[in-house]
């Protein structure tokens, strides 16, 4: 695919720095995303996955403005070099739909049961494009031949209860092109449907982004759909990201006891039949109440004092490769800032027990050992 | 709307369901229009016979009544029978019936006036009062829930909602000797009682009617209010459709109104509907208190008086109001949700 290539040529058309929401209700401040980094380049494909509640939907909707007034977000936004935190409901106005759109999860939800598919289509071509009606029909035609939608012109007249789910699902990635957006987020967008109709719709994706060259961020909890189809992946924890590669790269050489026990928890071809599916044990901390260090460390076999005394920063592996662990499950284990290190050896074995000795853990739990001895 | 779109998901449907109903030429709308129709038939039987069971229940003998006080037996006997009231319920049930379809609904037995006459005086007055309140009351709600749900929690929702709910805990009766109070007593700019025909002057008729039809209306304003705020509400925090059309870059209002109303609609096409029964029910007491001569007025004399004639007609066309303010909300519905006019499948 040539990643390397088009990450040197392609500036990032979208920059993100540091960017927190917090909701606050009722005097209680819930930290939904604390600090995310990451660029985007056209025609490349980000993947944001992680668990139910770690902040990935909520990342991308404040991209564009889209969350309840309860949201605090601050950091910054740049979409071709234009900041788009801080900006009037008005200004975000025109960057909805034009310039980043979005897919949602569930086509059945998504698409107003009272309106005929093309007046929704027409909508979106005319909010940000005035034109005659005529001229918009026309428009949203084509955007129905370009997602692959039999017989347009007579779906156009039709009410989203009359399509299938799969019908539906381009049809909202119609209403999304309309304006010929730069980014394309789709939220959870092949969540809900069935398998066939899961890849018919990503090779959908992946055929309009290599035709128009726009920048997709995917948002999934489906690993294995990340690795088929995008060209970066990130994985979020507690509104962190805790690891972020290039996908060859995250696949090969996992680094993260977390990612790694997402690994874990797909189902294999090779597993027997009816046994157990592997979980991730414990939960997902409180928002609103983050244990200082590592978030993932009560249920992180891995974890030592340093990782619950002191969080790890997400540091740079190579330029492909960075992630925010003091316990990596391969290569180099990052120093740990002059804490000493002990290890819970009783949490060794914990919930993904697969491989849990490597040399470089045994070298960890020796070092570890003799610096206890020292004391 | 589209007769292809139309044709290809019904005509499958009424082949294979080949009923008396299904087989019916014409649009699926048509269908349901006549089919709620002819089912509105039986279910009016049901309530003149209701009705009639009722009066006979009714305590007091209206024989005794026309006669005096004073009349011997005799005497009484000779009006029953003047009255028709010897004959036995169920043949008394039928002749009414059978006249009731010619046109003719019996004789008052109080003035002695035929009772058509005496509803084409009064019908009138009461279906303004109900028409006006009945328009003014969803035109009220509209922009009050729209403009509350623009921002849900703001200083403007908040105080649209406890206003409101304050005028809603005020039965229609007590608004309307505040009314009164008010504008009549006070600022002395509308008139407190009384009804002026609009032969009579279209100016005066409406300054007449815009009391009672004010107490009518503002409560069941607020009531339609309330319910389309929540709903809208409701919606703008966790439809699908919403997000979409704020991703598409839509503003506040044509959300609201394009696509949060739009699916708010049946729920309150359904509230209005039941309302209207409610509505119809109120003009009995608020025509007492302005002294408006209409049906509810004239219903309440016939109780009063035992005017059997007059109560059952009174009744019965009150609850056929009903019946088809409901019959008209099932079409209406069906006219707005396309799931209904094509059939879900």
């Amino acid at each position: 695919m040539g990643q390397n290539q088009s990450r040197l040529e392609n500036a990032p058309i979208l920059t993100v720095e540091n960017l927190r929401v917090v909701f606050s209700k009722h005097g209680r401040e819930v930290q939904a995303v604390n600090g995310l980094n990451y660029q985007l380049s056209s025609g490349r494909t980000l993947a944001i996955i992680g668990e139910s509640g770690s902040g990935k939907s909520v990342g991308v909707r404040s991209l564009m403005g889209l969350l309840p007034p309860s949201a605090k977000v601050t950091g910054s936004v740049r979409l071709n070099g234009r900041e788009l935190v801080g900006l009037s409901e008005k200004a975000l106005m025109s960057v909805r739909g034009k310039e980043i759109a979005m897919i949602f999860q569930d086509p059945a939800a998504s698409l107003n049961p009272t309106m005929n598919v093309g007046s929704q289509i027409m909508e979106a071509i005319r909010l940000h494009n005035p034109m005659k009606k005529r001229e918009a029909e026309v428009k949203a035609i084509e955007l129905l031949k370009l997602v692959r939608l039999p017989s347009p012109e007579t779906r156009i007249r039709q009410y989203p209860h009359q399509l299938s789910g799969g019908m539906r699902q381009r049809i909202v990635i119609a209403i999304a092109l309309a304006s010929d957006p730069k980014v394309l987020i789709a939220d959870e967008a092949t969540t809900a449907l069935d398998v066939t109709t899961q890849a018919q719709i990503m090779e959908l994706l992946v055929d309009i982004q290599e035709r128009l060259g726009t920048a997709v961020i995917m948002i999934s909890h489906d690993i294995g759909l990340a690795a088929n189809y995008a060209h970066d992946v990130m994985v979020m924890y507690a509104g962190k990201v805790v690891e972020h590669a290039n996908t060859k790269s995250l696949f090969s050489n996992v680094q993260m006891p977390y990612t790694k026990a997402l690994l874990g928890a797909v189902p294999q071809l090779t597993t027997i039949p009816h046994s157990r599916l592997t979980v991730i044990g414990g939960h997902p901390p409180d928002l609103s109440n983050l244990p200082t260090g590592c978030p993932f460390a009560p249920r992180c076999p891995r974890a030592t004092n340093v990782c619950t005394a002191e969080e790890p920063p997400l540091e740079r592996q190579n330029d492909q490769h960075s992630y925010a662990c003091w316990h990596p499950v391969g290569g180099q284990p990052l120093e740990a800032a002059g804490t000493a290190d002990v290890l819970k050896v009783d949490a060794q074995d914990g919930a993904c027990s697969e491989s849990s000795t490597s040399t470089q853990e045994r070298a960890v739990f020796a070092s570890s050992l003799d610096e206890r001895a020292k004391r | 709307m589209t007769s292809t779109a139309d044709a290809q998901v019904t005509s499958p449907r009424s082949k294979k369901h080949g009923s008396f109903l299904g087989r019916t030429a014409g649009s699926p709308l048509l269908r349901l229009i006549i089919r709620r129709v002819l089912l509105a038939v039986p279910l009016l039987l049901a309530v003149s016979l209701l009705v009639f069971i009722l009066l006979e229940a009714m305590p007091g003998d209206p024989a005794r009544n026309q006669a005096g006080m004073d009349a011997t037996e005799d005497q009484v006997e000779a009006v029953r029978r003047s009255m028709g009231l010897d004959r036995p319920a169920p043949e008394r049930y039928i002749t009414w019936l059978f006249g009731f379809l010619r046109g003719d609904l019996g004789v008052s037995s109080v003035s002695g006036r035929p009772v058509a006459e005496l509803l084409a005086e009064r019908l009138p007055v009461t279906l303004e009062l109900v028409g006006l309140a009945f328009v003014l009351s969803v035109v009220l709600a509209l922009p009050v829930a729209l403009l509350a749900a623009r921002k849900p929690g703001g200083i403007v929702d908040r105080l649209i909602m406890v206003f409101s709910m304050t005028l809603l805990a005020i039965p229609n009766f007590v608004m309307a000797l505040l009314l009164v109070l008010v504008f009549a007593v006070t600022l002395q700019m509308l008139p407190a009682i009384g009804y002026v025909p609009v032969q009579v002057s279209l100016v005066d008729n409406l300054r007449s009617v815009t009391l009672p039809v004010l107490a009518l209306a503002i409560p069941m304003a607020c009531f339609y209010a309330r319910f389309l705020r929540g709903d809208l509400g409701e919606q703008l925090l966790g439809a699908g459709y919403i997000d979409t059309a704020r991703a598409k870059g839509a503003g506040i209002w044509r959300i609201l109104w394009l696509h949060a109303f739009r699916n708010s609609s049946f729920g309150l096409l359904t509230l209005v509907g039941l309302n209207i029964g409610a509505l119809v029910g109120g003009t009995v007491i608020i025509e007492q208190i302005f002294a408006m001569p209409g049906m509810g007025m004239l219903m309440l004399q016939g109780v009063i008086s035992l005017d059997l004639a007059i109560v059952q007609s009174c009744v019965f066309i009150f609850a056929a109001v009903a019946i088809f303010a409901n019959l008209f909300v099932d079409i209406m519905y069906a006219v707005l949700d396309p799931r209904i006019r094509y059939g879900s499948h």
